[in-house]
């Protein structure tokens, strides 16, 4: 554009002057000339018309008259051509001026044509990730060289733009990613340590490095949510409510003040356990934050027809209405805006990438302690039955956490046709307690029964009084052996040689008591089991130590 | 080993405890017998109403840690708290008075004995 309009103006503004100037001049030059000679042949005609002695006042009026003729005409003729000069000039500068008009409309249409629909369309070809040249070959073609300019200056840096965001994204969610393996493997590193040791000062210690574990993984969480990574943590097993609410107390700074009143036995399907989690955990971060360092986080769990709605609620300070409606649009804002994303509030942007991956709705409201409450429904469809192989897997000893017995069973039907001697025990256990006279420990038995499945038809038999009398003698054998070992590993270190070759009777019998010991926890659990079982009867288990 | 994040359960043993290390009582040591005195109530937090569930009948410490499959110093703690409510009693094998009056280790090795004649032998 810039090279074609300059010059049009200024090329048709001197063509009328110098069609003036090269027009009306020659034109005048002639009919001078022509007066000039009219009035020459004027004077020779008078002069030959009147008689001689009348000459000179003829050549004097003829030359008078023609002067006054010759300068009329001239004036006249001037006027004349410069009259119609000016006409043809006005007509000519209207026509350019159409022309400039037309040409103008037709721009002012390219150009809206660029903004309106070329340059939209072209970022939005760059934004879903195709190169410039795709983006361009898309665009309607356009002859003006200035646009085509202006479009490829745009598309290029804009991919570029696009190309950085992207990968700085990637390499965002990939760090994040890394980060929350990071912080998965300690956490169950550290639950083992927790299992290992069992002094109160160790096991204080690696307490504060899993709940700083578990904040810095909320963190890496949060990341990998706002860059669209995966989710961290797979659950293959659906979570009851409990471990929900304290896995997302778990992870927050002030979990001590937060209090749980949920008596809901609902569990969460394990693929949406996580997401259900960070959620709460980052509103109660938020309800911790926002209120006095000595106030209770209140959270309640409420069953409802459309799923269950867990409450959050905070004694802090009442949010306003402003406020109230900033939090719900952070909590609906768009998917894919990052741009209102500060360093430090991170909690609502994903708190509202999580609800719309789960269809949770997040509402806040004034509290009824005189802070702010935030209620979170979760759909009927992430809801489920807690876990039936929880109350299979160990004796029902882990039976349904949280759960009623009654619901446990209930839930656990399909189970106890795997773990029907374990059920069995533990319907009938109150009977068979002391019925020989001594206290049976379920436990082992328990586990003799889903080791030897032929004992149960055993113990009906008539003669189980020669088995009772034999079970308490090979576990009173068991317990003196384990003590004896351990006396023996204490304090001198030495070994009692005698000790097993009496014992090796009724082998079969005691294995499930130490077996049992060391299911459950982890497994090195048993050896320090023993050394500290004998401590109370050779000393004072150090009080000092407990009242710290 | 376990692959991590996988089977564990999302909650950690601090939000168990709420944050404490010490049951800030010796009352239970590993062989202690716990008897639960009272039923599992309605919100009662899992744990507590699982060991009252499992000591319906006598049993020990260490058996209560293995049930629940937590650390025996968390337990501890967990089972100092039902003491404080008097939800649960502890039985101790043996206590400081009765130490002085207990059967001499010879007529206790005596009695193991007899009561391994009485198994019949396989």
């Amino acid at each position: 554009m810039t090279t074609e309009i300059p010059p049009t103006p200024t090329a048709a503004a001197p063509v009328p002057a110098d069609r003036q100037g090269a027009g009306t001049a020659p034109r005048t030059a002639l009919v001078l000339l022509v007066a000039v000679v009219v009035a020459a042949g004027g004077c020779l005609l008078a002069l030959a018309l009147t008689p001689s002695s009348a000459h000179a006042a003829v050549v004097w009026t003829g030359v008078l008259v023609g002067v006054v003729f010759c300068g009329a005409a001239t004036l006249l003729a001037h006027a004349r051509f410069t009259g119609e000069s000016l006409r043809r000039m006005l007509s000519a500068t209207r026509a350019d001026n159409l022309a400039l008009q037309s040409e103008i409309a037709a721009r002012q249409a390219a150009d809206r044509t660029l903004a309106d629909r070329v340059v939209p369309l072209v970022v939005e070809k760059l934004r879903s990730g195709s190169s410039a040249e795709t983006a361009l070959a898309a665009a309607p073609p356009t002859e003006n060289e200035a646009h085509r300019k202006v479009l490829e200056a745009l598309a290029t840096e804009v991919h570029r733009g696009e190309a950085r965001r992207a990968s700085a994204i990637a390499a965002a969610a990939n760090a994040a990613g890394r980060m929350q393996a990071l912080a998965t493997g300690m956490a169950a590193d550290l639950r083992e340590m927790e299992h290992r040791h069992t002094e109160e000062e160790v096991l204080g210690d690696l307490l504060h490095l899993d709940h700083r574990t578990a904040q810095a993984g909320r963190l890496a969480d949060c990341i990998a949510v706002l860059t669209g990574a995966r989710s961290g943590r797979r659950w293959a097993k659906p979570i009851v409510m409990e471990s929900i609410l304290r896995g997302a107390m778990g992870r927050i700074g002030g979990y001590q003040r937060v209090r749980l009143h949920s008596s809901s036995g609902v569990a969460i399907a394990g693929h949406a356990a996580e997401g259900v989690m960070h959620v709460l955990a980052e509103l109660m971060d938020n309800a911790a934050n926002f209120s006095p360092p000595t106030s209770e986080v209140h959270v309640y769990v409420e069953e409802v027809a459309a799923g269950a709605v867990v409450t959050i609620e905070d004694g802090g300070l009442v949010m306003g209405e402003v406020a109230l409606r900033r939090a719900e649009q952070a909590v609906q804002g768009s998917a894919e805006d990052l741009a209102g994303i500060s360093g430090t509030r991170l909690g609502l942007p994903v708190v509202g990438r999580l609800a719309r991956k789960h269809g949770l709705s997040v509402a806040f409201r004034p509290s009824a302690h005189g802070g702010t409450g935030v209620l979170v429904r979760i759909p009927r469809g992430l809801l489920t039955e807690p876990p039936a192989e929880a109350a299979a897997s160990s004796d029902g000893g882990t039976l349904g956490r949280g759960m009623t017995l009654a619901s446990a069973t209930a839930s656990g039907r399909d189970a106890d046709l795997a773990a029907a001697p374990s059920a069995h025990t533990h319907e009938h256990a109150p009977d068979e307690v002391g019925s020989s006279g001594l206290p049976k420990r379920r436990r082992g038995r328990t586990l003799a029964d889903a080791r030897a499945p032929q004992r149960p038809e055993t113990r009906e038999e008539p003669d189980s009084l020669p088995r009772t009398a034999e079970e308490s003698g090979s576990r009173l054998g068991a317990f003196r052996r384990a003590v004896q070992r351990a006396e023996a590993e204490g304090p001198d270190g030495g070994r009692a040689d005698e000790v097993p070759a009496p014992t090796s009777g009724p082998l079969p019998e005691e294995q499930p008591l130490v077996r049992g010991r060391a299911s459950g926890t982890a497994r090195s659990d048993a050896p320090e089991a023993d050394p500290s079982a004998t401590a109370p009867i050779h000393a004072s288990p150090r009080p000092e130590e407990d009242t710290r | 080993m376990r692959r991590p994040g996988r089977d564990d359960d999302p909650d950690r043993l601090y939000t168990v405890t709420g944050g404490r290390s010490r049951s800030g009582s010796d009352t239970f040591d590993l062989v202690t017998l716990v008897v639960s005195e009272s039923e599992p109530v309605a919100g009662m937090q899992s744990e507590y109403a699982e060991i009252l569930r499992i000591c319906r009948s006598p049993t020990a410490v260490v058996e209560v840690a293995s049930l629940l499959g937590l650390p025996v110093s968390i337990v501890r703690i967990l089972l100092a708290d039902l003491h404080a409510q008097g939800r649960i009693t502890a039985r101790h094998p043996r206590t400081g008075e009765s130490a002085d009056e207990l059967p001499d280790p010879e007529i206790l090795k005596q009695v193991l004995v007899g009561l391994r004649n009485l198994t019949p032998e396989r």
